[in-house]
C-alpha cells in the first residue's frame, strides 16, 4: 500500500470509529442498562489513558524516573479537585515537574 | 423541523471553553510536525494525515511505524485500536445528538477529539439541541484550527521547543484532570479505578488494544456498582 493510501485509510478508520453511533442516531436503540452505563465512558477512558501514563510513562512523558511524574500529577489533581480549573492545574503541574527536574 | 440556525453565543462559548483543554495539544502537534519531517513519508502526506486522523497518540504511533517501514496492515490495526475509544465516545454522545440534523451526524463526528468529547459530555442534560450543536461546533472547529496550526508550525519551524521542558507531559496532566472532572458520583470513581487499573494490566497488549478493554471493564464495573449503590450515591 502506498503512503497516501495508508494515511487516508487511517483517517477513514478513525472517522468510522467516531461516526459509528452518532451517525446511527435514533435508528438504533440500546438496552437501557447499556445506555445508562455509557455515562461512565468519560471517567473510564480518561483514567485508562492518564493512570498508565502517570505511573509508567508514555510517548508524551518518557523521561527518566516515574516519581516526578507522579508527584506532578498529584499536585495538578489537588488543583483540579479544589478549584476545578484546568489551565491552573496544567500550569502548576508543569511547574512542579520543572522544579523537580531542575529545568532552568 | 426544529430550528438549527447558527447560534453565535453557543458557538463562542464552546470555542472559549475548549481553549484551556487545547493547550496540551500545541506541543504535541508541533512534535508531530517534526516527526513527519523525520519519518520520510513525505511532508504533504504527513500533514494531510494529521488532520484526517486528528488524534495525537494514534498519529505518532502511525508515523513511528511507517518510518520503520512496517506493513500497512499493522499500521492500520494500530490506528484502529488506539482510536477505538472514539467509538465509545460516539456511543456515549449518541442520545444527546440524535435530534440533530442529518448532515450533522455525518460531519460532526469527524471533530470528535478527546477534549471535544470531554466538553460535550459535561454539558447539562437539558441543554437545548440548537445550543448543544453550535456549542459542539465552536469547540470542535477551534480545536481543529489549533491542532492543524500546531502541526504546521512543527513542520516548518522544526525543533524550536527545548525538549528539557517536557511540554508534552501536559497531555497526561490534562487527562488526569479530565478524569477527575468527569467523576460525579461513586460509580464514577469505580469507573476510573477499574479503567485505570485494567489499563495498567493490559499496557503490554499488542497495538494498544489494552485501552479499549480497560474502558469496557471500567464502564461495566461502574454499572454493576451503580445497581448496588444507587446512582445518586
Amino acid at each position: 500500500m502506498s503512503v497516501w493510501a495508508t494515511v487516508l485509510a487511517a483517517g477513514i478508520i478513525t472517522y468510522l470509529s467516531r461516526a459509528s453511533f452518532i451517525t446511527a442516531g435514533d435508528r438504533i436503540t440500546l438496552p437501557p442498562t447499556v445506555e445508562r452505563s455509557l455515562r461512565y465512558v468519560a471517567p473510564a477512558s480518561f483514567a485508562a489513558i492518564a493512570i498508565p501514563a502517570t505511573l509508567n510513562g508514555d510517548r508524551f512523558a518518557n523521561f527518566g524516573d516515574d516519581w516526578p511524574r507522579v508527584i506532578a500529577v498529584v499536585v495538578a489533581s489537588v488543583v483540579i479537585v479544589r478549584w476545578r480549573n484546568v489551565p491552573a492545574s496544567l500550569l502548576i503541574g508543569m511547574a512542579t515537574l520543572w522544579l523537580i527536574l531542575g529545568v532552568s | 423541523m426544529s430550528d438549527f440556525s447558527f447560534d453565535w453565543r453557543a458557538f463562542s462559548t464552546g470555542a472559549r471553553d475548549i481553549i484551556a483543554l487545547g493547550f496540551p495539544g500545541i506541543p504535541v502537534g508541533m512534535v508531530i510536525g517534526v516527526v513527519i519531517t523525520e519519518s520520510g513519508i513525505g511532508d504533504l502526506a504527513g500533514w494531510v494525515g494529521s488532520w484526517v486522523i486528528l488524534a495525537g497518540a494514534a498519529n505518532l504511533a502511525m508515523l513511528e511505524l511507517m518510518a520503520e517501514q512496517t506493513s500497512a496492515a499493522v499500521v492500520l490495526l494500530t490506528v484502529a485500536f488506539i482510536n477505538s475509544r472514539h467509538a465509545m465516545y460516539s456511543a456515549a454522545l449518541r442520545p444527546r445528538f440524535a435530534g440533530f440534523p442529518r448532515w450533522f451526524r455525518f460531519v460532526g463526528p469527524y471533530f470528535l477529539i478527546d477534549q471535544v468529547f470531554a466538553l460535550a459530555a459535561s454539558q447539562p442534560v437539558d441543554m437545548p439541541d440548537r445550543e448543544r450543536m453550535w456549542n459542539y461546533f465552536g469547540s470542535a472547529i477551534t480545536l481543529w484550527v489549533l491542532w492543524v496550526a500546531s502541526v504546521t508550525a512543527g513542520l516548518f519551524l522544526g525543533d524550536i521547543i527545548d525538549p528539557d521542558w517536557q511540554l508534552t507531559f501536559a497531555v497526561p496532566l490534562l487527562f488526569a484532570g479530565l478524569m477527575l472532572l468527569s467523576i460525579t458520583n461513586r460509580p464514577g470513581i469505580v469507573a476510573a479505578a477499574v479503567g485505570g487499573g485494567v489499563a495498567l494490566l493490559t499496557a503490554g497488549f499488542p497495538q494498544g488494544s489494552g485501552v479499549l478493554i480497560a474502558i469496557i471493564a471500567g464502564v461495566s464495573a461502574s454499572t454493576l456498582a451503580e445497581t448496588r449503590l444507587g446512582a445518586a450515591s
